[in-house]
């Protein structure tokens, strides 16, 4: 039963991955994303940290995928017409393949250690907990580099005077 | 012992530097310090005599360490070493040898420099004379007292300097720049070889001691081979600075120089600094099969050379240098049969009365503003002075008895006739002995006797004035009277226990007895009259059995009068031979060396740098392309090495 | 409940991670217009998230860690679009297009 709820994620997530780097339509590239990144969710969800499942729609889905709409309409992919892919294709694929060979056989290669005894599911507060406690100092930079790339990206998004 | 060399030195780099500021330029310098060295070779001298007479020490023990209170007589100061393997020393290193050439150098060094303060008065370039002059005096003092053959390499080669500085004098005259660059090239073939021998001595015997070689050459520690060849090369040395046959070609050009700079350097002192070398390293020299022979041989091949090659000569000079050559070729002939006694009584004369020569000969030159003997003659009555001298000198080298050249010759002889090689050396000897009375005899008939030749010139032939005229009757005085020292009576009279034989001579065989041969003797004191009878028959009034002589064999003549064209066959060699072989040198410098090594290097590196711009396409997904593979073949090789 | 680690094998995650991320990196590769090689550098990165929270949940679940990590993945992921995507905004602004292949000045 979860095997099969497995193969329906990774199948929603692979379709999704391709249909992002192959569909000419850009637009419907950007939801074959949305696509895969739910499906990204429902894995998460498989190993029992919901907390991540909850995170991943509410960002990705909610925020990167908007902003990255917006982005389309902004730089008028609609209007202009531009080629899509360019002449690195066959190369790209090679290195893709090769990159995926190379894991591929690293991981079946190694011995991977094994937790022996039970899987116990992480509940919620202690995330929070330890958020805040161990993890509290990267948590406070991700809070500066949020920070950041606001103010970055409003002072490079702005209008100077003069341009149209 | 060091403050010997060292008043000169420090003459030479007072009068480089101030010369041009000082009245006269500063030559009462030179000469001041010049007469306080050879004030301090006396008193050494008078401290061996005191020595050798007081506390009856024998002459050996006098001379080494610790025995006698000789201002360093042997001592020595470290110098540089690398610890464990070579432990070089400096010092001195005096014995009798040593005595001699000091007293030779600094006494006509000093009648030398009084000269010149009249022959080359309101010169240019007088100031810058005395320096150098300085300079090589310096550098002389210390070749002869030099222990060890680094030391004494260096003073070669500064004497060399000096030489040529001294010979390019006037400047203003190509034949002078090409007499002394000649000059420096020839001896620098010799030089080469010298180099080379004390470097295969070094590398058998880690050391450069003179004393510490020779002992070990005694011994037999040192293989035959590079004995033998390390032997050779330093002969080679001795024969380009004393010009043997055949590196002596540069003596008779190096006549370019002014007189003074002939009669100190050319004829008593750097020229025999090759006899020095191989009286020093004699030792060495006899243990080595053939040697002797080699430098006998050399020696005569040189003296009948030069002697033949004189007769034709016209240039007053020039006859004069090849008298010289004559006479280094006799000094090697005696140390090739082991006669060292004989060889350095014959330099210790020969220092007078050739500087007596060549002086007078300045003197002549001075007078009458001409060299060549075809236009003098009869300057007997117009030089009082320097004529009788230079009779004097030119006798003393004939070996006219009783003046000092005949005393040296018949040591020389009978040192022939005791020595091991064949009799016909000592044949070959005698007979040249006829030969430089004749030439001797000639030059003195063509110069001052007969009828003068050019009106002009005699005309205007004024004697020289005292600063001249006072070093060459010193002169004349010692070349009557130096023979003298052979006497044991002499000897004592002076303060040493014995004659010249038995205070110079040859370390392996001990003191000699002076006695008169006289079947040698007589034979040679007749050959000499013969010789200068037949001169002033052939040569007075106007020399008409000469132009007979002459017509007789005009082949014969112009070989004598264009020294065997040996100069014509080395600048041929010179030109087909050295500079062909420079030319092939240049283009490999040239075309591999600059254009493929240095050029080439430069201009592949551009290459690769002009192909490698392409590259940079400024296109983002190539260089993401490209951080990807670097990404994958990571992996992989990390894997791989793991793995 | 029943626990993930006994019914799929950890390779099945590790290898869907790995397929992403190659699929992430023919898109960066291989797409012209900015904001498409953008969503290929977001597949990219939630690839890494999953082989994160897999190994973390597999091998070491006390710990945590990995999960910690993907948060801040996630996080960082965010913002780094929106400023990228600010930056191809400014791009497109001055050259008029956001074809990467056009955007060219650092050309030798």
């Amino acid at each position: 039963m979860t095997q099969v709820f497995f193969d329906i994620m990774a199948a929603t997530i692979i379709g999704g991955a391709l249909g992002v780097v192959l569909i000419r339509n850009v637009v419907h590239a950007a939801l074959f994303l949305i696509m895969s990144l739910m499906g990204v969710a429902g894995v998460y969800i498989l190993l029992s940290v919901e907390f991540l499942a909850l995170v991943q729609v509410l960002i990705y889905g909610g925020a990167v995928a908007v902003l990255i709409i917006f982005a389309l309409m902004l730089t008028r992919v609609g209007e202009l017409k531009q080629k899509l892919d360019g002449d690195q294709r066959p190369l790209a694929a090679v290195a893709a393949l090769t990159l995926l060979g190379a894991f591929a056989t690293v991981m079946y290669k190694t011995t991977w250690p094994r937790d022996p005894g039970q899987l116990t599911v992480v509940p919620f507060d202690t995330i929070g907990t330890a958020l805040f406690n161990r993890w509290a100092v990267p948590f406070e930079v991700a809070s500066g580099v949020l920070l950041v790339a606001l103010v970055g990206a409003v002072v490079l998004a702005m209008q100077e005077e003069g341009e149209r | 012992m060091w403050a010997l060399p060292a008043l000169p030195a420090a003459g030479f780099v007072f009068l480089l530097l101030t010369s041009q500021f000082l009245p006269r330029k500063g030559d009462y310098v030179a000469i001041g310090l010049m007469l306080a060295a050879f004030v301090l070779v006396l008193i050494t001298g008078k401290n061996v005599a005191d020595a050798i007479g007081d506390r009856s020490l024998s002459l050996a023990d006098c001379f080494n360490v610790g025995g006698c209170p000789l201002a360093g007589s042997e001592r020595s100061w470290d110098w540089f070493s690398v610890p464990g393997y070579i432990d070089i020393r400096i010092g001195t290193y005096v014995d009798q040898i040593t005595l001699v050439m000091l007293f030779c150098v600094t006494f006509v060094g000093l009648m030398v420099m009084i000269y010149s303060t009249g022959y080359l008065r309101g010169d240019r370039r007088y100031g810058w004379f005395y320096a150098i002059v300085s300079l090589f005096i310096a550098s002389m003092l210390t070749l002869v007292i030099a222990d060890n053959l680094l030391l004494l390499y260096g003073a070669w080669e500064l004497v060399g300097l000096c030489s040529m500085l001294l010979i390019g004098y006037y400047n203003d005259r190509q034949s002078a720049a090409e007499a002394a660059k000649k000059a420096f090239v020839t001896t620098r073939v010799g030089d080469v070889g010298l180099l080379i021998g004390i470097i295969i001595l070094f590398v058998q015997t880690h050391t450069f001691n003179i004393q510490q070689i020779l002992a070990m050459a005694e011994a037999g520690e040192i293989p035959r081979e590079w004995l033998t060849a390390s032997a050779v090369l330093i002969f080679a040395g001795a024969c380009g600075k004393s010009a043997q046959f055949p590196l002596h070609v540069w003596l008779p050009d190096a006549m370019e120089g002014p007189t003074p700079v002939s009669a100190l350097i050319h004829a008593a002192t750097m020229v025999v600094a090759g006899v020095y070398l191989v009286a020093r390293m004699l030792p060495l020299m006899e243990v080595v099969r053939g040697m002797p022979e080699l430098i006998t041989g050399i020696g005569l091949a040189t003296t009948i050379l030069a002697a033949l090659i004189g007769l034709a000569q016209r240039d007053i000079k020039r006859v004069v240098a090849y008298s010289t050559l004559n006479s280094l070729g006799l000094m090697m002939v005696a140390l090739g049969s082991g006669a060292v006694g004989a060889a350095m009584l014959y330099l210790f004369a020969h220092a007078f009365f050739k500087a007596l020569l060549f002086l007078s000969a300045g003197s002549v030159i001075h007078a009458t503003e001409e060299q060549d003997v075809d236009r003098l003659g009869g300057l007997w009555s117009k030089l009082p002075i320097t004529g009788p001298v230079f009779v004097v000198g030119a006798l003393a080298m004939a070996g006219l008895i009783p003046l000092s050249g005949y005393w040296a010759k018949d040591e020389i002889l009978v040192g022939l006739r005791h020595g091991h090689l064949t009799p016909i050396v000592l044949a070959a000897t005698v007979i040249s002995l006829p030969i430089t009375a004749l030439y001797m005899a000639r030059v003195v008939m063509l110069t001052f006797f007969g009828a003068p030749k050019d009106a002009h010139v005699f005309e205007h032939a004024h004697e020289s004035p005292p600063s001249m005229t006072l070093p060459t009757v010193l002169l004349a005085v010692l070349a009557i009277v130096s023979g003298f020292v052979v006497f044991e009576g002499v000897g004592e009279a002076l303060g040493f226990h014995s004659g010249w034989m038995g205070f110079v001579y040859n370390l392996a065989e001990g003191p000699e007895e002076f006695s008169v041969d006289w079947t040698l003797s007589l034979l040679s004191v007749v050959l000499v009259g013969l010789g200068l009878a037949g001169g002033y028959w052939i040569w007075h009034g106007d020399a008409a059995p000469a132009r007979r002589a002459a017509a007789f064999s005009p082949a014969g003549y112009r070989l004598l009068l264009n020294r065997f064209y040996i100069d014509e066959a080395y600048q041929w060699a010179i030109d087909h031979v050295v500079l062909a072989a420079g030319q092939v040198v240049a283009v490999f410098d040239r075309a591999i060396v600059n254009d493929t090594g240095v050029q080439g290097t430069g201009e592949t590196t551009s290459f690769f740098g002009w192909l490698g711009k392409y590259s940079q396409t400024g296109r983002l997904p190539n260089y993401a392309l490209a951080i990807v593979v670097g990404i994958a073949v990571i992996v992989i090789v990390a894997f791989g090495y793991r793995g | 409940m029943e626990v993930v680690s006994q019914e799929i094998p950890l390779e099945h995650f590790v290898m869907l991670s790995m397929v992403l991320f190659s699929i992430g990196v023919y898109g960066v590769l291989a797409r012209r217009n900015a904001v498409l090689i953008l969503m290929s550098v977001e597949l990219m990165l939630n690839a890494v998230s999953i082989n994160l929270v897999a190994f973390a949940v597999y091998t070491a679940p006390s710990l945590f860690v990995g999960i910690i990590f993907a948060i801040f993945v996630i996080t960082i992921a965010a913002a780094e679009v929106g400023l990228a995507l600010a930056v191809v905004l400014r791009v497109f602004r001055n050259r008029g297009t956001s074809n990467v292949d056009e955007v060219n000045a650092l050309k030798w």
